[in-house]
């Protein structure tokens, strides 16, 4: 911490230190933080600091001031100085808190709570929970999952790379999929879910964030159907959005299943006839899926004419938002979102 | 890919679909149409094209899928050429000195028309290349554009005055800049496609040239058709920047058998409306027919996938009207013949490609949804870190924690010989992997400081990154931050880990790596419901004294005044001080309630009339 700002901390400490009244400690609380106050006059002279030093010194400075105010806030007086007998010789000086209100309740992330959600649904069908690196290769990143080098879906990510082109941030969850059935060929059938952050080269603003998280689930067996693919998915969603969804399944291309599936479901708004929230489209697309594409299979090791599967794969965002009231995704994220502290 | 419903009966005249109908039906059998809309009389609907169906980018690829699907006739040629008009080898007309000298040309046609008006575009035209978003031009570049949007290949039209005959299709030579049709200049590098003369740079593959322009004096021009190598399109366009409808589609897999219908229609709507005729031999530049595949496919194969059942002959009636052909059993007895899609379908390659074709026109909304997997026994393959995550996430939360998610990547680096940096990122403020929690959580802090959240205590579990030689390293780490050092300090030492040497403390931040954590055999973790809230604004907080006869458990009045003041602006309400006046023998209660997202005035207004106050 720059040393000025050191010295003034110290100083406030100590004042704190010998505050024995709760109008004592009101003073010492105006005299620091109010509209004239010290912090105020040192964040109003940032501009007299050295420029290569202002980003430090506000840094610092915003330390201070949270430091500063806990101490004050751990301070608490029990009893008004205008009407405390004052002390006589042998009683204590210590100061007891005495905040009364109801039970701090902690919450989970809404992210964490729909993935939480989702997880009971499928463990309940036998599967396993996964995860794997978020830094990938692009061989498990697109190859494995019918995505050659040259190929038109590469331009539906734009990928942020650490080395290109072969290491980059995973852009799907997809991606995990490629590294499960790589590490569990041998080892089937398999049935597991995963959740994750990805990644796109995407300007941050109120819609579109760089970083965002999905959910997905795989099955390899013998003799898996789209049957059992669309009632999975149907159950899902019912769990999730209440058994009076309306989800419809078309034709839908992705490199790494076929056929491939879309689920949309209905809108919750205008129920089906076109608003704002759908885009005037009446449904909201809810993800993709599709039965394994035999070369993802074959890739893996897995010989498609014994085996087959599902895969499914759903943003999570973008739905929090909307259960949430939540109008900018960069609040699900370092931003505002925060949670009343005694609300379950 | 916007679609006007009478276009479209151009190749299906027996098409009678409500347009709400063909919306769904289009969307179900696998192009996404977001909505259709009345522009000029006509019926437009704007649709979603997949990459991987580059023939549906035109008219002509969407008729020939809806052809199956209602079962109608296709009517391919909208515009036929009298095939005596175009012949090779008729006798008097001059060869075309065109010259190839790249293997990037897939296919051309082209051919010289003479004697040419060129006037405004009809009022039907100038519809239609407006309803696609394109603005008309002139009656010939208006033809182009429309050959384009309805058979999905682009064309175009060279003034012949000011490009010669003699075109040459290359690598660029050395041009070292070319100007577009709307004088645009752009700086070329050696790898880009053009087509050129000796002297000028013409055009660009995918976009025409000011140096070629046809205007309303063109009497004389060389039309063409062509299809490229996809990717050297793609890299042309995403080095230059640039992204035109001729690329849209160029850079997709496109079908070289399809140029001619597409050729004979252009020619045969310039020849109708402008006039003049041709002369020149026509030019077919097709170096490498394409070689289509022949599949082993399995009519029962569809039942098998879809779990239910589709007849064998919907199969095979589907396929036969989709243009494929069956040359033969390929095993005797196997049950299984050969395939071969039509060329304008060059996505399908493969068995299961044709059992998708034969589903998605059976319908997928004939599937069952209520019939999801049943419950199966196999072995738990999950990582034990999830379940060590989950049973952290659920011990902070129960200690009052609340769980945050913060930016992966940050401004500036802890440690730059160990960092972990990003290419290619376009946000300045997420460059770095973060090597540690600590320094988002802060900004975390900061975040909730300037909404004057009070008394904050979070937590977050993510990855953190570092870089050894050439070995990148993830690890899981728990990031905690408590308004209160102590008391941080005591919830992890008593329930995260009793390692000092494992936790980082920085005033009230401590940060674990959970490697150093054991990790529970297994833990399933609680369903946990709770409501988030975006803030809009600063927490308002306001103190009330409230003064009463005889003592109350502050938990009651807490939760009396909470129901007085309501949900709606209440952040919380906490009673900061009792006091007993024994001179008078009344108890005062201060209060200090929170409020969010309100404004001051709403916030005082409420606050005096719940605690009577006015």
């Amino acid at each position: 911490m720059d040393q000025t700002l050191e010295k003034i901390k110290s100083d406030c400490l100590s004042k704190i230190e010998s505050i024995k009244t709760a109008s004592e400690l009101e003073n010492l609380r105006i005299k620091i933080f109010g509209r004239n106050g010290k912090i105020n006059q040192l964040f109003s002279e940032i501009k007299n600091v050295a420029p290569e030093n202002r980003r430090q010194f506000g840094a610092d400075l915003n330390q201070l001031k949270t430091e500063l105010e806990e101490k004050l806030n751990d301070k608490k007086v029990l009893k008004s100085d205008q009407l405390t007998p004052a002390k006589s010789a042998g009683e204590s000086d210590q100061l007891t808190s005495s905040i009364f209100g109801l039970p701090k309740v902690g919450h989970l992330h809404p992210v964490t709570q729909t993935e939480r959600q989702l997880n009971e649904v499928f463990r309940k069908l036998g599967f396993s929970v996964y995860n794997s690196s978020e830094i990938v290769t692009d061989e498990f990143n697109f190859e494995r999952l019918n995505v050659p080098q040259e190929h038109p879906a590469r331009d539906m990510q734009d990928s942020i790379y650490i080395k290109e082109p072969e290491y980059l941030l995973r852009t799907q969850t997809s991606t995990i999929e490629a590294y499960l059935l790589a590490q569990k060929s041998k080892n089937l059938p398999l049935r597991a879910a995963f959740a994750g952050s990805t990644f796109r080269n995407e300007k941050v603003n109120r819609s579109n964030h760089f970083v965002f998280h999905q959910y997905q689930a795989v099955v390899v067996d013998k003799g898996i159907t789209m049957k059992d693919l669309i009632g999975t998915m149907n159950l899902m969603f019912k769990t999730l959005y209440g058994k009076d969804v309306v989800v419809r399944y078309r034709c839908k291309y992705y490199p790494e299943v076929e056929p491939g599936v879309g689920p949309d479901m209905q809108c919750f708004s205008c129920h089906g006839k076109g608003c704002p929230l759908c885009k005037y489209a009446g449904w909201i697309e809810m993800g993709g899926s599709g039965m394994i594409h035999p070369k993802v299979l074959q890739i893996a090791g897995i010989n498609p004419n014994i085996w087959s599967g599902f895969a499914f794969g759903m943003g999570l965002d973008r739905w929090t938002m909307a259960q949430k009231n939540i109008k900018d995704i960069r609040t699900l994220m370092g931003g505002n979102l925060a949670y009343k502290p005694n609300e379950l | 890919m916007k679609l006007i419903y009478s276009e479209l009966k151009k190749f299906l005249p027996n098409l009678n679909v409500d347009p709400q109908q063909l919306r769904d039906d289009l969307t179900m059998i696998g192009h996404f149409t977001n909505y259709f809309e009345q522009i000029d009389g006509e019926i437009v609907f704007d649709l979603d094209i997949k990459v991987n169906r580059g023939d549906c980018l035109g008219y002509y690829g969407l008729a020939r899928d809806l052809a199956v699907f209602y079962n109608l006739n296709l009517k391919a040629e909208i515009s036929p050429l009298d095939k005596g008009e175009m012949s090779e080898g008729q006798t008097g007309l001059p060869n075309l000195p065109i010259k190839i000298e790249t293997n990037n040309v897939k296919r051309i046609m082209a051919v010289k028309i003479s004697g040419l008006k060129n006037f405004t575009s009809p009022q039907w035209l100038k519809t239609f290349i407006t309803c696609h978003g394109n603005h008309p031009i002139n009656l010939i570049v208006d033809l182009t554009n429309y050959i384009m949007f309805m058979y999905g290949i682009p064309s175009h039209a060279f003034d012949i005055r000011k490009s010669g005959e003699h075109l040459i299709w290359q690598m660029n030579p050395g041009f070292s800049e070319f100007t577009s049709l709307d004088g645009s200049v752009l700086k070329l590098n050696q790898d880009i496609l053009m087509i050129n003369n000796i002297d000028k740079a013409l055009s660009l593959s995918f976009w025409g040239g000011e140096a070629c322009a046809i205007d309303n004096s063109t009497t004389d021009i060389i039309i063409e058709i062509a299809i490229y190598n996809p990717t050297t399109i793609r890299q042309n366009s995403r080095n230059l920047k640039t992204v035109t409808e001729a690329g849209i589609r160029l850079e997709k897999y496109l079908d070289p058998e399809t140029i001619p219908i597409a050729f004979n229609a252009l020619t045969n709507l310039i020849l109708e409306n402008c006039h003049g005729q041709i002369s020149s031999q026509l030019f077919d530049f097709y170096p490498k027919k394409i070689n289509l595949p022949q599949i082993e496919f399995n009519p029962n194969q569809p039942s098998e996938v879809s779990g239910i059942n589709i007849p064998q002959d919907f199969a095979t009636n589907c396929l036969t009207k989709l243009g494929c052909s069956f040359p033969a059993l390929s095993r005797e007895g196997s049950g299984k013949g050969l395939v071969v899609p039509p060329s304008i379908r060059t996505d399908i390659s493969l068995e299961a490609d044709l059992v998708e074709e034969v589903i998605r026109f059976w319908g997928y909304n004939q599937i069952p949804t209520n019939q999801p997997l049943s419950q199966k026994n196999l072995d738990d393959i999950t990582p034990k870190e999830i379940y060590l995550i989950d049973q952290l996430k659920d011990k902070l939360v129960e200690l009052g924690y609340d769980e945050v998610l913060t930016w992966p990547l940050v401004t500036d680096p802890i440690n730059p010989q160990t960092v972990i940096k990003t290419q290619n990122s376009i946000n300045s403020e997420a460059i770095y992997l973060r090597q540690s929690l600590i320094p988002s959580l802060r900004q975390q802090l900061d975040q909730y400081t300037r909404f004057k959240l009070p008394n904050p205590q979070f937590f977050e579990i993510g990855k953190i990154f570092s870089q050894a030689g050439d070995k990148y390293i993830e690890k899981n780490a728990l990031g905690i931050y408590h308004y209160n050092a102590s008391v941080l300090r005591r919830d992890v030492l008593q329930n995260v880990s009793t390692d000092k040497s494992a936790i980082k403390f920085t005033n009230n931040f401590a940060e674990i790596i959970l490697d150093n954590l054991p990790q529970p055999e297994k833990y399933i973790p609680k369903p946990i419901q709770n409501n988030a809230y975006e803030l809009t604004s600063q927490i308002i907080t306001l103190d009330a004294n409230i003064v009463l006869d005889k003592p109350q458990k502050p938990t009651s009045l807490i939760e009396k005044y909470s129901q007085t003041i309501g949900d709606q602006y209440l952040w919380e309400i906490i009673i900061t001080d009792i006091y007993h006046d024994t001179k008078t023998n009344k108890y005062r209660y201060t209060f200090r309630v929170s409020y969010f997202n309100t404004d001051d005035k709403t916030a005082k207004e409420l606050h005096l009339k719940s605690f009577n106050l006015k």
